[in-house]
């Protein structure tokens, strides 16, 4: 069950400390990807090659077949998983059947989607996070925030206090300050325990290349690449979308998420995966596993919203959002914030369950479109999904009544200045020196916060008209 | 030369001043204005609000109040946001109207028709800076963001770019009374850059939509803070009946300022 927008809104809007830290962080990586476009004149070109290859990318059904067959034939084990419940239960029996009981995961927001972490808990498996912003996040008992960045809603004295707590819990010594390396170190320290203990590593992944069923995960803090080397067994979990058709796609593809989430040219860390431990190698899993997780995904394929499918997950909407910059990604309440959450949220559940949030939470500024290297247009299906929620009757009879009313009286010019002679009448009731104050439905939500001037005496329309007569007699 | 007014709807009912500037400053540059006068609303709220229908019978009665006659005259605009929606969504609501595409054509915004037809020169002396606020349509959906920079340069003022121009500050139509608090907090955001540039010298804030500027300007007023909030017809007015002034901008920007009280 959801909270309530208004709670969350209430709970977002209240945290001053959360937008100082997102009003500091945000236009950095929003103006990152800006330069990098204008320091390299070929960028453009590139993007829209990448963005082509991924629309025909998730409108061909049989890419994941192939890969699946791919994955197979060099010794790896490729399934298809509906949902959660069935990913979970794939990861539990490999648990099992090896006597595992403690798993390490890179960043992977498929799994958070997935529920992954919760389930395997409930089964008696230990999760622990290894990127840096989710290792802070599972501490802190939170979701992340944002697409790239998951704890970015916390500063660096935040992020101590999470550090100091967990100390305790560890029994091990806390850090000193909340200087950058000492979080980082105590984090090192921490992890590197975990990864050498881990029986199964979990990843997500970024792209998965059909013809070789190669798995590529990108990533900035090498977690990545203990995670799919120290334990026997690998399972990645890649949403069925990810899938493209070729090796050579990859040469556009590559730069686009750092790119566009935080202007640098590529991840510190591009991994290639395409199978377990060949013999001879002396690196590398027993076992490497591959899920393709529908959970949503192919009730979007064939749809007018299909396009949201070729998201990379880089993060630029969020950075120019103005309404996440206010609110921070914890408002949206879901897996998926900022405005691609906005659209694959309810499409990938549905309307009824998040139509607040392409509602609530988007001015159709179109600033998430005008940065999206997919080319995503992201206002036009919340319109979309807006018009849906109407037909579905999801919106209040008030409101409806509101809207048809209005637009009823103003599909005629009679009608246009009734309703304006009715208002002049109307807001006697609200006036307080030459600005209204309260008032009923819409007018009301503007007058608590802002002023409102009074409907003029005299429109402009019948200003003219008075000039009119004067001039024709 | 024949313009066709298109008003808008809150300037029309809030603002009329501005609509008034308007046709001073389109007939000071030769053209003969027209308003048709069964222009209402171009729909927009309820567009984005996701009633479709009823936004697209107001879209059919543009059609029908501006194609009754001079079928070719530019459509000035005095709103962008309200001109993106004629020319960027009206062809999926009235793009089967065999009168619409010349219709489509004709609209433009009320910069771009100034920048054509520049009119008398501003009187040197310094340039007034003013800080100048983009609406996300005009430039993200209309691709207009010198233009209007353009023409207030001629007027003799000298626009400034808010930082964080990107953001929008909230307005987005019935957004603005819908989610107030999300609305303000942004609001917010947006004056605190004008507060900046104020302290660096800007006499006012100056828009080309009045949408956006109701919004800021009924936060400024409603929490004490006076400031003059200008439409750009309002400052090319006053720049063609003499040097632009901080003391005039003050003077002419008063919230909510209407004729004949």
């Amino acid at each position: 069950m959801r909270e309530a927008w208004p709670i969350r809104r209430y709970r977002a809007l209240q945290d001053g400390e959360l937008r100082r830290t997102l009003a500091r962080v945000l236009p950095r990586m929003a103006e990152g990807r800006v330069r990098a476009y204008e320091d390299d004149p070929e960028a453009e070109v590139r993007r829209v090659r990448a963005r082509d290859r991924r629309r025909e990318a998730v409108r061909n059904p049989g890419l994941v077949e192939r890969a699946m067959a791919a994955i197979e034939a060099r010794g790896g084990r490729a399934a298809q998983v509906r949902d959660g419940e069935e990913a979970a239960a794939y990861l539990i029996e490999i648990a099992r059947r090896r006597g595992a009981t403690r798993v390490v995961k890179s960043k992977s927001m498929v799994t958070e989607e997935l529920e992954l972490n919760q389930r395997l808990a409930a089964a008696g498996i230990e999760v622990r996070e290894t990127d840096l912003g989710e290792y802070i996040i599972q501490l802190a008992g939170e979701r992340p925030s944002h697409i790239l960045a998951p704890a970015i809603h916390r500063n660096r004295s935040q992020v101590k206090d999470v550090f100091v707590d967990a100390a305790t819990g560890f029994g091990v010594e806390a850090p000193a300050s909340d200087d950058l390396d000492v979080l980082t170190a105590f984090a090192r320290r921490q992890l590197r325990a975990d990864f050498l203990s881990a029986d199964i590593g979990v990843t997500g992944g970024n792209f998965l290349v059909a013809e070789t069923g190669t798995l590529i995960l990108i990533t900035n803090e090498g977690n990545a690449d203990m995670v799919t080397t120290l334990p026997e067994v690998h399972v990645a979990l890649v949403g069925m979308e990810k899938v493209v058709e070729s090796f050579e796609d990859l040469t556009d593809l590559l730069p686009v998420p750092a790119m566009n989430g935080v202007g640098r040219r590529l991840s510190s860390y591009t991994t290639m995966i395409s199978g377990p431990r060949q013999p001879g190698q002396l690196e590398g899993p027993e076992e490497f596993h591959v899920l393709f997780v529908d959970n949503g995904r192919s009730q979007i394929r064939g749809t007018p919203f299909e396009e949201v499918l070729t998201c990379v997950r880089c993060g630029a909407c969020y950075n120019v959002c103005p309404v996440f910059r206010q609110v921070g990604g914890h408002a949206y309440g879901s897996v998926y914030g900022g405005p691609i959450g906005s659209a694959l949220t309810p499409l990938l559940s549905s309307l009824r369950y998040a139509h607040d949030l392409p509602e609530s939470l988007c001015t159709l500024c179109h600033a998430c479109v005008e940065a999206c290297p997919m080319d995503i247009d992201l206002p036009h299906h919340f319109v979309a999904l807006r018009e849906q929620a109407v037909r579905e009757g999801l919106k209040p009879k008030g409101v409806s009544l509101t809207y048809r009313t209005w637009s009823h009286w103003w599909e005629s010019p009679r009608g246009y200045r009734r309703s304006i002679r009715l208002a002049r009448l109307a807001q006697r009731l609200y006036e307080r020196r030459g600005r209204l104050q309260g008032g009923p439905g819409l007018l009301g939500g503007w007058t608590r916060t802002r002023d409102m001037p009074p409907v003029a005496r005299e429109t402009f329309g019948e200003w003219w008209e008075r000039q009119e007569e004067r001039r024709h007699g | 030369m024949r313009v066709r007014l298109f008003v808008t709807c809150l300037i029309d009912i809030f603002q009329p001043e501005t609509a008034k500037a308007a046709v001073r400053i389109l007939e000071r540059r030769g053209a003969q204005v027209s308003v048709p006068e069964a222009q209402t609303c171009c729909g927009q709220f309820a567009y984005n609000a996701g009633y479709r229908d009823e936004a697209t019978a107001l879209a059919r009665h543009f059609v029908e109040a501006f194609a009754k006659d001079e079928a070719d005259a530019p459509i000035v605009a005095l709103s962008g946001s309200c001109a993106a929606m004629v020319k960027e969504i009206y062809p999926e609501l009235v793009g089967d109207d065999p009168r619409f595409p010349a219709l489509h054509d004709a609209v433009s915004d009320l910069s771009e028709w100034l920048l054509e037809n520049p009119g008398p020169a501003a009187a040197g002396g310094e340039q007034i800076p003013v800080a100048f606020h983009t609406g996300c349509h005009m430039r993200r959906l209309l691709g207009l963001s010198d233009e209007p920079k353009d023409v207030l340069r001629a007027a003799g003022a000298e626009p400034r770019t808010l930082r964080d121009a990107d953001q929008c500050c909230g307005f987005g139509g019935t957004y603005s009374m819908s989610e107030p608090e999300v609305s303000t907090a942004m609001a917010e955001a947006k004056l605190q850059r004008f507060q900046e540039a104020q302290l660096e010298g800007a006499a006012a804030l100056v828009g080309s939509d009045w949408g956006c500027l109701l919004h800021m300007a009924g936060r400024l007023s409603r929490t004490g803070r006076d400031a003059p909030v200008l439409h750009l017809a309002d400052v090319v007015d006053l720049a063609d009946t003499g040097p632009l002034t901080a003391g005039r901008l003050r003077e002419a920007g008063t919230f909510g300022r209407r004729g004949e009280r």
